[in-house]
């Protein structure tokens, strides 16, 4: 290995390119992934942070939560299920004093302590809404209600559809939306079926929203396409330094070193750029996170970035071994004639 | 007894759809201590019997006997020990790796060998056989900074570091002025006779000759004449 480490060295700026591009290409696919991400979250962050549970419709609602009812006979595993909670969700707007209008999804649940409650004439807004000018204390007005709405807190990550979540009371809900009826029942930690309800998981809930489906399709799809021509990148890049040092390679086979220990020496330099590459462009995609603009949607986990980072790790050592069969085919003797190595 | 022997060694290759044979049945013995040159006009086919006879190629038929092994029949990983441990080699091209200086390149070649010694013992080594072709002052040089003449020192240094039975020279002469090629073949049977080695090399020009014990001259395919080099006993 000693060698690997003498050849970098000695040619650092060949190694110092080719550890920028791989940097780069990883920088990109983490910094689309955490906006794919983001963008995900910003769509049903609601739902998304909710612990893995049971959400249940109306069997008749045609896997739409908006045309779901549960009624009231249904509603008694509320009173069994202390954990339970029903909620509804329903898209509107609010107007702030100075008639600036903001679309946001009105929410309300029966007692959680997962969704704050909130009095008639109240509202609980996502925190998104305060890049907007909104402060707690404003009073806001809805085409779909009478009265104002005072805002009194700001929650975290609660949108939906894209939109802020405005927590309102049942009784406002009800009058806004003309119905005393939920659309959703939620239950922690189980996988129970109710008779006469529909059961999904908090996955196939998710694929239930209108638009989110095909829209993670969408990111996922650019995601791991990024992903592909990258590692695609990583083999072309590596084929290259291989074809490079064909000459050598063949010298030092012809003065009897084993294939193993050229393999050996190819893997130790491509482990060693991808693995700082991989790690300065993990930490700048997290730094990302802290200093993106607050309006725009960047999600990022450290796990996501592990993740992603061993697939790159994967297929480049896949794309160098690829092109390492090269080393195998190496003719000594020709290297021998082609003059210097 | 022969240190290295060549029965009856044929090769040919495919030429389009014929067959063509560059070597027809040659028979070459190399003893211990001395230097072979082989010579002879273009095609003759005395690299092919070089690199024959260093396991680099395969042979269409014949013995290739080392160490009562023939190396015709020895699987390609037991050849490339061989070739790591008991054989030396010095090309046209000083081909040395351009990222080790010279004193790494002769502790690779000591690795690729797989001698085992302490680190001390391996510079010291190293040292000696620098002395030995004159590049001691050069020790911690890269290829780049070198001569043609001194990258040819530090190849035959490297050929010779692991104390091969036997060297292997390409016309290591071609690529140097008249007096860098008297140096390096004085230097080639210096060796060969302070290290009890066997050489055979390969040259084209007639003036290098005094230094080989031993002059094979091939044409076509065919060991034409083997005598004793004049400079033999100079």
């Amino acid at each position: 290995m000693k060698i690997a480490w003498k050849e970098m060295k000695k040619n650092k700026s060949r190694y110092l390119i080719v550890g920028s591009i791989v940097l780069l290409i990883s920088l990109v696919t983490f910094i689309i992934s955490g906006l794919a991400n983001g963008l995900s979250q910003d769509n049903v962050s609601l739902i998304k942070n909710m612990p893995d549970g049971t959400f249940y419709m109306s069997e008749d609602a045609n896997e739409s939560f908006s045309q779901s009812h549960i009624n009231a006979s249904k509603q008694q595993i509320l009173n069994s299920k202390h954990d339970a909670f029903a909620f509804s969700i329903q898209m509107g707007s609010l107007k702030n004093e100075a008639d600036n209008q903001q679309s946001v999804a009105f929410l309300t649940s029966t007692d959680t302590p997962l969704l704050k409650q909130v009095n008639e004439g109240e509202v609980i807004l996502d925190s998104g809404l305060k890049a907007e000018g909104i402060e707690v204390g404003d009073e806001l007005s809805s085409p779909l209600f009478d009265g104002t709405f005072k805002v009194i807190d700001f929650v975290d990550n609660q949108t939906f559809n894209h939109s802020p979540a405005a927590l309102i009371s049942q009784e406002t809900f009800e009058e806004m939306f003309r119905t005393d009826e939920w659309q959703l029942l939620y239950l922690p930690d189980t996988t129970e079926t109710i008779s006469g309800l529909q059961s999904y998981s908090k996955k196939e809930f998710l694929s239930t929203i209108p638009s989110y489906q095909a829209e993670q399709m969408t990111l996922n799809m650019i995601v791991w396409f990024l992903v592909v021509i990258s590692g695609m990148l990583f083999g072309i890049f590596f084929y290259m330094m291989n074809v490079q040092k064909v000459g050598m390679y063949g010298i030092l086979k012809a003065l009897g070193i084993k294939t193993s220990v050229l393999f050996k020496m190819m893997w130790s330099q491509m482990a060693l750029i991808t693995i700082i590459a991989l790690l300065i462009s993990t930490a700048i995609s997290q730094v990302f996170q802290y200093v993106a603009p607050e309006s725009m949607p960047y999600h990022l986990t450290l796990t996501t970035t592990l993740q992603l980072s061993l697939v790159f790790a994967v297929v480049g050592f896949i794309g160098s071994t690829l092109s390492g069969f090269q080393i195998k085919k190496i003719d000594p003797l020709q290297a021998i004639q082609q003059g210097e190595a | 007894m022969a240190q290295l022997q060549l029965e009856q060694i044929r090769k040919s290759f495919l030429n389009g759809e014929s067959e063509e044979e560059v070597l027809k049945g040659v028979n070459l013995s190399l003893e211990k201590g001395e230097v072979t040159a082989l010579i002879g006009a273009s095609g003759s086919g005395k690299s092919t019997l070089l690199t024959i006879a260093a396991g680099l190629q395969p042979l269409t038929s014949g013995k290739v006997l080392f160490e009562n092994q023939n190396l015709a029949e020895l699987r390609p990983e037991q050849v490339r020990k061989i070739r790591a441990r008991h054989f030396g080699f010095v090309f046209q091209s000083s081909h040395l790796v351009p990222f080790l200086t010279v004193e790494e390149q002769l502790a690779m070649m000591m690795d690729i060998a797989g001698m085992k010694v302490s680190k001390h013992e391996k510079e010291t080594q190293i040292k000696n056989i620098l002395e030995q072709v004159g590049m001691t002052h050069r020790l911690k040089a890269y290829p780049p900074s070198l001569s043609g003449g001194e990258k040819q020192r530090v190849a035959v240094a490297r050929a010779i570091i692991h104390n091969p039975k036997v060297l292997f020279a390409d016309e290591p002469t071609a690529s140097l002025d008249s007096k860098r090629s008297k140096d390096t073949m004085a230097l080639l049977q210096g060796v060969t006779k302070s290290l009890g080695m066997t050489t055979l090399t390969v040259t084209h020009d007639e003036e290098m000759l005094v230094y080989a014990d031993r002059i094979v001259t091939m044409s076509d395919g065919q060991i034409l004449e083997s005598a004793e080099s004049a400079g033999r006993f100079s």
